[in-house]
């Protein structure tokens, strides 16, 4: 314990940061009850995560249709829309549990829905090849200090996971050069404009929009035409002994979904050296749904229980959404009403929403329903898969007066008739 | 010679910015979310065909919609590339391929205009819906 001026003592608490997918887990934050005192190690975007956190103002409230309601009502009507509709989507959950996560699949298996998470318009399919051992990986842990390259591609850390430098790979390294300035590693990244990190490659790899397939065959050997900077890639990657490729959505987005010719690259690299491809994945626990979902289903997203299990991209939230497949969307912890175009957003009228979140988002102020539930990492604890897949366990900080999002999908897991 | 209320194209890339996302964590969908987010950054060869300063007006049209904001010059873009925070703004202009596994708000073709209309307020890229 320690004391604040005049006496009164504080709690002071470590705790694992879920502000992005860095899960830093050496925060350290003075709590005086329900309010938050100073905050220790965090970056600028997870202390402003925290402060949200334990910000009321920016907590989600029950409601119906607008109409501010007990949680008990909420989850009622909740579970009467559920109930009456007949084309079902549950979405969201990369910022859950695992806890979480589960007992939404047996919610969406009970209802025969459909279930999808972000990662099938954006990481999942290279998530699946990690996952199936095509492409190899590691955990960051295993890449400082040993690995000897360091290559971001299409991701600038310092925007999205403001520490992952300093924690995990570049500043994290022990040994520094003579001079002490540098550490012992090389620092590269590949990018279609200058960010921070590309101003501390050396070198960094300027490449036009969606000019990452050019690199990469010409990487691979697949391409008649090697341009320079692919030969000069090569020769980088070539003269490291243990590479890693860190790929952001920059990447992603370019590939579209088809990552076979980046795994023959990568595949072919590691004949001659150490390779290992981590996903820079924004949300906390998408490689926890991923692998959840592979397990029950075989698949990592857009999965029916409609009849059995499918799978299909016609399952994918873009899909349904685009179609206007389902008549029910159930969201949990996740907002895409700030982030899907307005013009898919526009085909959601009519559609009943349900948001399970702690914060009110645009998704919440649009949702027929709100449930309001803790603060995952601040008021309740559980399990996470880091994008490196390691495993971390998240601690109940103060008790927040909300329930846990499982046991409200608990709840109307036991109240819904299919 | 084109003139330049004929306007350019350009690639909008849209990127993650933490300031931004830091100012929507702290306040929500005002002021400086809108400072923020309506800023397009564009090269001076772009800035010159527009016939645009610093801190003048563009109006970028997408394939799903428009929106104006303010324009910046950035000596590290070519012709034809612009740079904006991936936002509501950026939401507003991008569209969606049926059939597609990515969404195209990463690099939006899009169409710049000069105009001396306002700048779009944030309030008008939210999505409103007709509860039942």
């Amino acid at each position: 314990m320690i004391e604040r001026d005049g006496g009164v003592p504080l709690s002071s608490r470590t705790l694992v940061c879920t502000g992005c997918g860095c899960l830093c887990d050496d925060i350290q934050v003075e709590v005086d009850g329900a309010h938050l005192g100073r905050i220790e190690n965090a970056c600028a975007k997870g202390a402003a995560y925290l402060q949200a956190a334990f910000n009321p103002e920016r907590r989600a409230q029950s409601t119906i249709r607008g109409q501010g309601c007990s949680p008990e009502a909420a989850i009622d009507e909740a579970a009467r829309l559920l109930s009456r509709a007949s084309r079902r989507l549950i979405l969201g959950l990369d910022n859950s549990t695992l806890e979480t996560q589960s007992v939404a699949i047996d919610l969406t298996r009970k209802l025969g829905a459909v279930i999808d998470d972000a990662s099938s318009f954006s990481y999942g399919p290279l998530i699946e090849r990690i996952i199936k051992k095509e492409l190899p990986t590691c955990s960051l842990s295993e890449v400082k200090n040993k690995a000897d390259l360091l290559l971001y591609w299409g991701a600038n850390p310092t925007a999205t996971h403001p520490r992952h430098l300093s924690k995990y790979t570049y500043y994290a390294y022990a040994d520094f050069n003579p001079a002490g300035w540098y550490p012992k590693v090389t620092l590269s990244s590949i990018d279609v404009r200058q960010t921070e990190l590309t101003a501390m490659s050396q070198p960094a790899f300027k490449i036009k929009p969606g000019g990452d397939r050019e690199l990469i065959s010409g990487l691979a050997g697949e391409s008649p035409t090697v341009t320079d900077q692919a030969r000069q890639l090569s020769e980088l990657v070539k003269k490291s002994r243990f590479c890693a490729i860190f790929c952001g959505l920059g990447l992603v987005h370019s590939l579209d979904g088809d990552c076979s010719a980046f795994t023959r690259m990568v595949q072919l690299l590691s004949q001659s050296i150490r390779m290992a491809v981590i996903p820079m994945i924004a949300e906390t626990n998408m490689l926890g749904f991923t692998q959840s979902l592979r397990k029950q289903t075989s698949y990592v997203n857009q999965v029916s229980f409609a009849d059995g299990v499918s799978y299909g991209r016609e399952f994918s939230i873009l899909e349904q959404v685009h179609h206007q497949a389902a008549d029910c969307i159930l969201i949990v912890g996740s907002d895409p009403f700030s982030t899907l175009p307005q013009l898919l957003l526009s085909k959601l009228h009519g559609v009943d929403i349900i948001c399970l979140d702690h914060f009110s988002t645009l998704t919440s102020e649009a949702a027929d329903v709100v449930v309001p539930t803790t603060a995952p990492g601040v008021e309740s604890g559980g399990d996470l898969v880091r994008l490196d897949g390691e495993s971390v366990a998240l601690a109940e900080l103060i008790k927040g007066g909300f329930a846990r999002q499982e046991e409200v999908l608990r709840q109307l897991l036991q109240k819904v008739r299919p | 010679m084109t003139s330049p209320q004929q306007g350019i194209s350009l690639t909008i890339v849209a990127h993650e910015d933490v300031h931004l996302a830091i100012a929507k964590m702290r306040d929500g969908w005002g002021d400086s979310y809108q400072k923020m987010a309506a800023v397009a950054r564009l090269s001076r060869a772009d800035l010159e065909k527009l016939g645009l300063k610093e801190n003048a007006k563009v109006e970028l049209t997408g394939p799903a919609g428009s929106v104006v904001v303010t324009v910046r010059s950035d000596a590290s873009l070519e012709a034809g590339i612009g740079v904006m925070p991936s936002s509501l703004y950026t939401n507003r202009l991008a569209s969606y391929e049926p059939g597609s596994s990515t969404l195209f708000s990463k690099h939006i073709e899009s169409r710049a205009v000069p105009t001396e209309k306002g700048i779009t307020p944030v309030a008008n890229l939210i999505v409103r819906r007709n509860r039942a």
